[in-house]
């Protein structure tokens, strides 16, 4: 295999890899927006949330950040389900741009708490397993990153599972598809929005733990992961799961192949085009059926 | 009952003898106050290196109050450090240098953290010809405007990746190649620039030469390409979250440079604590380490001063405490010798300050910087910043060549 060749081919993994991590930062927001209608601003700071419980059950408690993904999911579900009951609710009749300005002082305020209680300290977690790395003929594969795809398609086919195979998904997707409907049909609406809102910040939560393990990690640094969920919920289509895993599969080979063509300084530009693009030739995203929206 | 009371009165005759003790050489009541702005980050992208300016700025406000102050001919002034959080953007810092001259009405400004707000505040302070002190912006542009009232500690720019790549030239076997990333910013590329113009003019061949956006999430295709070219030398020219984000990539994607570099990140103590053995044999250049070997007013020497810092905050500083500490200094001694607070006469005495501190040589050029002090390379050597380069103050011999990922433990 000529050099061009493993290159090429080492950044197909490369691109799967950060697109896996892109797909599992993207799958709740992607089910906030399509099921409640509202574009959580604050999704990037719930993912900065969950990477800093991983982070202290570690260090704190010596808790392998892989094992502890299930309580740092199950701690950002206690944080997601008050804060839509209690506080998105409110406002969830309200038009578009409230939703939208309420997550923002949402963000605004975690990403602030942070700072105060955590500082701006640059943190990361690094276990025995961390620089791991196999090699397969020229290729180098990161275990960690490998293991952080897998469990990113395996909680994505759950929560797929959960939304299509169980009574809460159906309720999810009735609320979605006909609120006065599903209102009749006697589905509490209030309770669903918030159990939806809470499963969204659960993977939230894993998708933090997961970055955690290969990421520097500091109060800031959910902005980022915001910009990148709505980029992959455009390209993929909105709230559904598969077309989550395949925006942020799709985005993160588009970037890889242009930072390795054009230069690092060129992957959001190239992104970003096809964002566009995207927009004006299948509104609905590359893997979305069309969609009617309510008035 | 009566047990409280003898405690309570114990506690207060220990707090009063306390604030004797610390007031002896303090301010005696009714100071009159020197009021310096500050515009700082304590939110964004620079809280952290923020941080660290404010420690250096307030151990010297507490080491210059409790030695009575800043003496103005016949008085003496209670230093008091006005700071305003500029949230990491420079427009910001811009207005709230223009707030603290016009509204709270200091008479001096130290600088902001990096470079882009330096920048954008030097150009208020000039027009209100109120003489700034700055320690943490290098950019050579800041000081290409002409201005007359910004002044500089630090080495510049170009010297942050020529000084490690003139560490690496002094190692054998000699590197011959050179790959280097640098993030997009005026700082980093000024940075990059000059290493790559160095190299270019001293026998290294630049295999690499890319920019990345800050903050990027992932270099994984640079570090790809890096790897297929085989460089000597990897140099890094960007933030904390980058140098860390390249290393971890480095080890997980197997890329063996012989020799790891990069302007910022090393010298913090997250580095290393993030890392572990992967931040191994990392170098970095360094505006100041407590191996230097210098001494003078106020702090004494380096190692005073270090010392010092240790005490008040329980932490070994890094560079950008030093030079923080030091451009404060450099504001009062220009005031103490100017015997006066009108800034014009302190930016006079500025411009023609020749004098060596624990931080080394305070001269500017004609552009108001710094050029007398040379920069050092550092390593990480278990776990430590070692002083590496060059030869004259290194604590310890560097490790050359880095060894290969997979014949690390």
């Amino acid at each position: 295999m000529n050099a061009a060749a493993q290159i090429a081919l080492q950044n197909a993994v490369n691109g799967l890899l950060i697109g896996g991590t892109y797909a599992t930062v993207a799958v709740g927001f992607s089910l906030v927006w399509g099921t409640l209608n509202v574009v959580n601003i604050a999704h990037g700071a719930l993912v900065m949330l969950g990477a800093y419980v991983t982070y202290w059950l570690f260090s704190l408690y010596h808790i392998d950040p892989l094992l502890a993904l299930p309580l740092t999911g199950a701690a950002l579900f206690a944080l997601g389900y008050p804060l839509q009951r209690f506080v998105i609710n409110q406002v969830i009749r309200a038009s578009f741009l409230i939703t939208f300005l309420l997550t923002f002082g949402l963000d605004l305020l975690i990403t602030n708490l942070a700072l105060a209680a955590w500082t701006a300290d640059i943190r990361s977690v690094t276990t025995s397993y961390s620089g791991w790395s196999l090699t397969a003929g020229p290729l180098a594969l990161p275990v960690v990153r490998i293991a952080s795809l897998g469990i990113a398609v395996l909680a994505a086919a759950l929560l797929h599972l959960l939304m299509t195979g169980t009574r809460l998904g159906s309720a999810i997707r009735a609320t979605a598809s006909d609120l006065e409907a599903a209102r009749l049909m006697g589905i509490p609406v209030a309770h669903v929005y918030a159990l939806t809102f809470a499963l969204a910040a659960a993977t939230a939560g894993i998708a933090g733990g997961l970055i955690s393990l290969s990421f520097p990690i500091y109060p800031a640094m959910g902005a980022g992961y915001t910009l990148v969920a709505f980029v992959v919920c455009v390209l993929g289509g909105l709230g559904s799961v598969p077309g989550a895993l395949a925006g942020g599969l799709v985005l993160g080979l588009l970037q890889t192949y242009a930072a390795w063509w054009l230069g690092p300084n060129f992957d959001n530009i190239v992104a970003f085009s096809v964002l566009i693009l995207v927009l004006l030739v299948r509104p609905a995203g590359l893997f979305g059926r069309a969609r009617r929206f309510r008035g | 009952m009566a047990r409280y009371r003898r405690c309570a009165a114990a506690l207060t005759a220990l707090i009063v003898l306390g604030a004797l003790a610390w007031g002896t050489g303090g301010p005696a009541g009714g100071q009159e106050i020197l009021k310096i702005g500050a515009p700082l980050a304590a939110t964004g992208a620079d809280a952290r290196e923020g941080a660290l300016t404010k420690q250096g700025y307030d151990l010297w406000v507490e080491t210059v109050n409790t030695r009575g102050g800043i003496k103005v001919g016949g008085t003496a002034y209670k230093a008091q450090i006005l700071y305003y959080d500029d949230q990491s953007k420079p427009q910001i810092s811009a207005e709230l240098t223009d707030k603290l001259i016009s509204q709270d009405h200091v008479s001096f400004l130290l600088g902001p953290y990096g470079s882009p707000a330096t920048f954008a505040d030097a150009a208020i302070a000039e027009r209100y010809k109120i003489p700034m002190v700055e320690s943490n912006g290098a950019a050579r542009r800041i000081f290409q405007q002409g201005y007359k009232y910004i002044f500089g500690v630090l080495s510049p720019a170009d010297e942050y990746a020529s000084a490690m790549l003139k560490a690496a030239v002094s190692l054998r076997p000699r590197p011959e190649t050179v790959a280097i990333l640098s993030a997009d910013d005026l700082f980093s590329l000024e940075v990059a620039n000059a290493a790559k113009d160095w190299a270019e003019h001293n026998n290294l061949k630049v295999l690499y030469f890319q920019k990345y956006p800050v903050n990027t999430p992932d270099l994984s295709a640079a570090l790809t390409s890096i790897k297929s070219l085989h460089p000597d030398v990897l140099i890094g020219s960007g933030h904390l979250q980058e140098s860390l984000l390249i290393m971890k990539q480095a080890q997980t994607l197997a890329v063996n440079a012989k020799f790891f570099g990069f302007t910022v990140g090393p010298t913090t103590p997250d580095f290393a604590k993030s890392l572990g053995p992967a931040a191994e044999g990392v170098f970095a250049s360094s505006q100041w380490t407590p191996d230097v070997k210098y001494s003078g007013p106020i702090f004494g020497s380096a190692q005073d001063w270090a010392r010092l810092f240790q005490i008040r905050y329980g932490a070994v500083p890094d560079y950008h405490n030093a030079e923080s500490s030091a451009g404060a200094l450099t504001l009062q001694l220009a005031i103490e010798k100017a015997g006066s607070l009108d800034p014009q006469k302190v930016r006079d005495v500025l411009a023609a300050l020749d004098v060596v501190t624990f931080y080394g040589r305070i001269k500017f050029n004609a552009e108001g910087l710094d050029v007398y002090k040379p920069m050092v390379a550092v390593q990480i050597q278990h776990g430590k910043v070692a002083t590496v380069w060059p030869a004259e103050i290194a604590s310890a011999k560097a490790v050359y060549p880095t060894p290969p990922w997979n014949a690390r433990q």
